[in-house]
């Protein structure tokens, strides 16, 4: 009974172990919502550490076409999402017009961006150092000027 | 607690108190972050646009200006190349923008550009450091007024570059040492424009 109890305990806390180190850096999250026509759902919710991770199982040959492709604006968005992690709570934009709405801000190290129009909403969440990690091994690959 | 729980106490106080403590951690950070003025040293570009028509439009943008100065010269489109912006044959109605730049900040204070006219009224002035301009349209039913308000240091900054550009991210940085001041201010019968810098990371009307 001890054994099994201690066994128990040890897969426990692996999972808990691991969930955290997974969950560390927060969650990827997409939720598109459409209430129009055949009103299609779409929610993703990913750790945000597994990421830059995947990337590394991605082909490098696709790696280095998302990096040309990318290239040109892709600095950019290294550049805003290393600038944006010094601002962690901060209202960057909001605009309303009629019944759209979109909204652009960061909250506890995330980018949130939601945007509402009729029939649709659309809430995208992801941490900063997740899109500054991910923007700098692209901007790497990318071809040198 | 009995000799066979009592191995399992550490785990059970430290998985606990990890659990305990996070949500605690996370509301510390949110409060200390929620109030209205930014950390000492942050200055905030705001841009407001609100619209009384049909659609009720507003705009609101703020930005740290330290991001914008950083940001800036990542940027390579058309003009604006390394935080620069090429004015090199760029055709404000046949009006060399640098030139009227450069006559204003070598000039004294005083009202350079008069004119009244039955449609409208333009000034263009140099006060208290400051280069003012001001235009009152008359032709619209709720007459429009637009003033706009930048402090010399800034078109020096702006002027800092080569002959055919002006120092963007230069203008920026000069104007993060001003104070609070508002630049650009704009009153007509649907719309309220204001473009103005602070020390807050929220739009107060």
């Amino acid at each position: 009974m001890v054994l099994l109890a201690k066994m128990a305990l040890g897969f426990g806390a692996t999972v808990v172990l691991a969930g955290a180190y997974t969950f560390r850096e927060g969650l990827l999250r997409v939720d598109v919502d459409e209430t129009r026509g055949r009103g299609q759902h779409v929610h993703v919710w990913l750790p945000a550490a597994a990421i830059p991770m995947a990337m590394h199982f991605v082909p490098r040959g696709q790696m280095l076409r998302a990096g040309e492709q990318s290239a040109k604006f892709m600095p950019l968005v290294h550049a805003v999402a290393k600038e944006l992690q010094k601002y962690p709570e901060a209202d960057l934009v909001e605009v309303h017009d009629g019944p759209q709405y979109v909204h652009i801000r960061t909250h506890n190290g995330n980018l949130l961006i939601d945007a509402e129009e009729p029939g649709q909403t659309v809430h995208v969440s992801c941490p900063l150092a997740t899109i500054d990690d991910v923007s700098r091994e692209l901007a790497a690959l990318a071809p040198a000027s | 607690m009995t000799t066979r729980t009592r191995p399992l106490f550490p785990v059970t106080a430290f998985l606990a108190a990890a659990f305990l403590y996070a949500p605690l951690g996370i509301q510390a950070q949110t409060s200390s972050t929620q109030s209205g003025t930014s950390a000492y040293g942050e200055r905030w570009l705001h841009v407001r646009v609100i619209s009384t028509n049909s659609r009720g439009e507003t705009v609101r943008v703020n930005v740290p200006l330290e991001l914008a100065e950083k940001v800036l010269p990542a940027i390579d489109h058309d003009r604006l190349h390394k935080g620069k912006v090429r004015i090199g044959g760029m055709d404000c109605d046949g009006v060399d923008v640098r030139t009227i730049f450069e006559a204003v900040r070598n000039s004294r204070d005083g009202e350079f550009v008069t004119v009244e006219s039955k449609d409208q009224d333009v000034s263009v002035a140099k006060k208290d450091g400051q280069l003012l301009v001001h235009v009152h349209d008359k032709n619209k039913p709720k007459h429009s007024q637009v003033e706009v308000k930048v402090p010399m240091k800034v078109v020096e900054a702006l002027l800092s570059g080569s002959k055919d550009e002006l120092d963007i991210a230069a203008g920026l940085h000069a104007l993060a040492g001003q104070g609070d001041v508002e630049l650009v201010s704009v009153k007509d019968d649907e719309n309220t424009i204001r473009v103005w810098l602070d020390s807050k990371n929220v739009t107060t009307d």
